[in-house]
């Protein structure tokens, strides 16, 4: 209060000091020329403290007025003003020779983000009517597009040439393909297409070579052909066994009998002179939806020159016919293939040259109706790992290739990858990758086995994309690696195996970095080994000493339960076990398949081999521990046995 | 209390000069959407008005008023300003308002006298 009075005090000092001094200037306002604003200033802060003595004294009572609100400031304003009239004539003054003290002051930004824009399209690629290639374009009907003629000739004396009944019933005639003709004609078993045939036997006489040619040429015969010989060769295969089966399956005729009774059986080969000669086996796999079919794709015949780099035959168990279903082939060397799982009739095969090609059997063509580009956005390294994942309708072909990209690619769409990604593991070392598997139902988290001789999990999407872990412990480039996948009360899919160069063949988990347990009973490179399908403790492997092995984990972990050498003259390359479990395609490096049956009292689980199973592996993993405490004592950086 | 009326009179005060700005904002703009045939209009009388309050502040400044409204469109935006002043008296103040279909960036500078 007292300090307000005090205050007071000298508002009215000040307010008279005010008066006086207005006195003085308007006065001097006459003399006073030059600054209107000065006076109108005045004039209105005249006006404005004549009436406000008292407001200032009353406002003075409200006195600390808070900022913002509109009615005390224009009373400041106005007080300022009643002030600021007294200092003007001192302010000019003080104005100019006010210090102005001048510095850059901080930047103001303001940012409005971009909005992203997420799109998604869809695009399909329709079949190139007719392929131009090296041998320049061929009119568009004819099927066998880049074969020559010769070799359909030849097709046609192969074909029928395994169908011997119809030299012995005694038409000797020579092999022009002008006979061909009317040897199909005439012949009595053939009875489903003697009708068709009939057709032509009027016209025959009358034709000419080239006439005759063009017939042969035309769509509609050779789909005919196709579709009929291959009907006429498993009935006249059928005849023949008909005798033969029960006398053949026990007189034990091939010479390959387990040590132990009969583990491990062949049941037939698979081998064909003309496409499979001289051709090691670059994969095999068995269809899902057709279970008798066996894919096999094979590398370049080197002693031939005419004939494709690459070649893939499906074959049937089902007949005993001999000669493959259906036959395709294509430029570059077949590295990897296998059946689209979701697409009855599409096959895939991945290439020496980084190009995937489709084929499809519902075309009369042998060569690929679909492929990808040969350019740097798909695969410009060998192709040794393609998959098909995912579900009926939302499925990708996964393809890796040895430069570590990894291609994801819609089936409709081969002229572009859906999404690629470089497989990099540490300072963007690029992974040389020789196989792949997907853990069992994932189609996001995989495993890759490398020539570096480690083992990489990986994921194609989500935060970890890309190589996760490394699992070094092979002294060889990796072979084939195959995850678990029996389905069973227990899951046992972190497991994998993987198989290399040096001779061993190793089980890991995937969530360890060292591994399990190594199999070392075998004396030379082991190339393939894959877990049975339908027993989890069982698994077989191959290698290029021709020994093909049945290891079953629950009853013996040191050595394999069964061996068989195929021959001592061939490298196994490949093995795929059938989804039965019960027989086991082997293929070797001179275009030889061998069918194994198993034994039923392996090939099939008991009840109990999951449990037991999982007791191995408790054991196998405490033999790990011991096994790293050792090698820590012995101060050596990875077990060496 | 000269002090204390001088220091109110001769420093730019942020916080006032904010919320004139965003009255002068929502009373302009306020519930409408983005129209091109309008937008003339809505920067002229956010400027005016921003400028008609700050005067009536009536403290010994000078004014500089910009008023931008972009349309959301997905466009990014990027402004940045500097001053060369005296940086006890002579302020800045950007107030950036939007709604579902602009922006509107006003930039109000006060030098002192």
């Amino acid at each position: 209060m007292a300090d307000r009075k005090a205050e007071l005090e000298r508002k009215k000092a000040r307010l008279e000091q005010m008066r006086r001094e207005r006195k003085e200037k308007e006065l001097s306002k006459t003399r006073n020329v030059g600054d209107d604003s000065k006076t109108s200033v005045k004039s209105s802060g005249s006006d404005a403290s004549g009436a406000e003595p008292d407001d200032i004294l009353r406002e003075f009572g409200i006195s600390p007025a808070p900022e913002g609100s509109p009615a005390t400031p224009k009373k400041a304003a106005a007080q300022s003003q009643a002030v600021k009239e007294v200092e003007v004539p001192t302010s000019v003054s003080h104005t100019t020779p006010r210090k102005v003290r001048l510095s850059v002051a901080k930047v103001n930004e303001t940012s409005i983000p971009p909005r992203e824009n997420v799109s998604y399209s869809k695009e399909t690629q329709t079949i190139i009517a007719d392929p131009v290639d090296k041998d320049g374009g061929r009119h568009g009907k004819s099927h066998v597009n880049d074969d020559n003629d010769l070799d359909f000739i030849e097709n046609l004396e192969g074909s029928s040439s395994h169908a011997h009944q119809f030299r012995g019933h005694g038409h000797s005639h020579g092999h022009g393909h002008t006979h061909k003709m009317p040897h199909v004609e005439m012949v009595a078993p053939a009875t489903t297409s003697e009708e068709q045939n009939k057709e032509h036997k009027k016209p025959v006489p009358e034709l000419s070579e080239e006439e005759k040619k063009q017939i042969l040429m035309s769509e509609g015969f050779q789909k005919f052909f196709d579709h009929s010989s291959r009907i006429v060769e498993r009935a006249l295969a059928e005849e023949v066994d008909i005798f033969a089966d029960y006398s053949g399956k026990d007189s034990g005729g091939k010479d390959d009998e387990a040590m132990a009774g009969e583990r491990l059986k062949v049941n037939r080969d698979f081998y064909d002179d003309k496409w499979s000669k001289h051709r090691i086996i670059t994969s095999l796999d068995w269809s899902a939806q057709h279970p008798e079919l066996l894919l096999s794709s094979y590398g370049s015949n080197e002693d031939a020159t005419n004939v494709p780099d690459g070649v893939a035959l499906i074959w049937n168990i089902k007949y005993k016919k001999d000669t493959p279903e259906y036959v395709f082939h294509c430029q570059s060397p077949v590295m990897s293939s296998c059946f689209a799982k979701f697409h009855p009739n599409l096959v895939l095969g991945g290439t020496y040259s980084g190009q995937i090609v489709l084929w499809d059997n519902r075309v009369n063509k042998r060569t690929p109706v679909q492929r990808t580009p040969l350019s740097a956005s798909a695969h410009t390294h060998p192709v040794y790992c393609i998959t098909v994942v995912g579900t009926q309708n939302a499925h990708n072909l996964i393809s890796v290739s040895n430069d570590g990209k990894l291609c994801s690619w819609s089936l409709d769409m081969l002229s572009q990858p859906q999404d690629s990604m470089e497989l990099q593991h540490k300072q963007s070392k690029s992974v040389a990758a020789t196989c792949s598997s997907f853990l069992s139902g994932d189609a996001n988290n995989f495993i890759v086995g490398s020539e570096e001789c480690l083992v990489y999990s990986a994921s194609r999407h989500g935060s970890k994309a890309g190589i996760n872990e490394a699992y070094d412990a092979h002294q060889g480039p990796i072979t084939a690696i195959d995850t678990h996948r029996v389905p069973g009360q227990i899951d046992f899919s972190p497991y994998f195996l993987s198989s290399s160069f040096d001779w061993t063949v190793k089980l890991w988990s995937i969530k360890e970095q060292k591994y399990l347990c190594s199999f070392e009973d075998n004396s030379d490179y082991v190339s393939d080994v894959q877990w049975s399908p339908t027993n989890p403790a069982l698994f077989s492997s191959v290698d290029i000493m021709g020994r093909l092995d049945l290891w079953h984990l629950n009853h013996e972990t040191e050595v394999p339960t069964a061996s068989v050498v195929v021959d001592t003259n061939v490298a196994l390359n490949k093995l795929r076990w059938h989804q039965t479990g019960h027989h086991i395609g082997v293929g070797d490096d001179m275009g030889r398949i061998y069918i194994y049956d198993v034994a039923e009292n392996i090939a099939n689980p008991k009840a109990d081999e999951w449990s037991k199973f999982v007791r191995t592996l408790q054991e196998m993993k405490q033999q790990a521990t011991e096994r790293e405490e050792d090698s820590t004592l012995l101060g050596s950086a990875a077990p060496i046995r | 209390m000269d002090d204390f009326q001088s220091g109110e009179e001769t420093a730019f005060v942020v916080d006032e000069v904010t919320n004139i700005i965003k009255e002068a904002v929502e009373g302009s703009i306020g519930g409408n959407a983005y129209q091109h045939n309008k937008v003339n209009q809505w920067t002229s009388s956010v400027v005016e008005q921003c400028l008609n309050q700050l005067t009536k502040l009536s403290k010994p400044f000078k004014y500089i008023v910009t008023c931008v409204i972009m349309q959301k469109n997905g466009a990014g935006l990027h402004t940045a300003s500097s001053c060369y002043w005296d940086n006890q008296t002579d302020g800045s103040c950007t107030v950036r308002w939007e709604n579902k279909t602009m922006y509107c960036i006003v930039s109000v500078f006060g030098l002192a006298i």
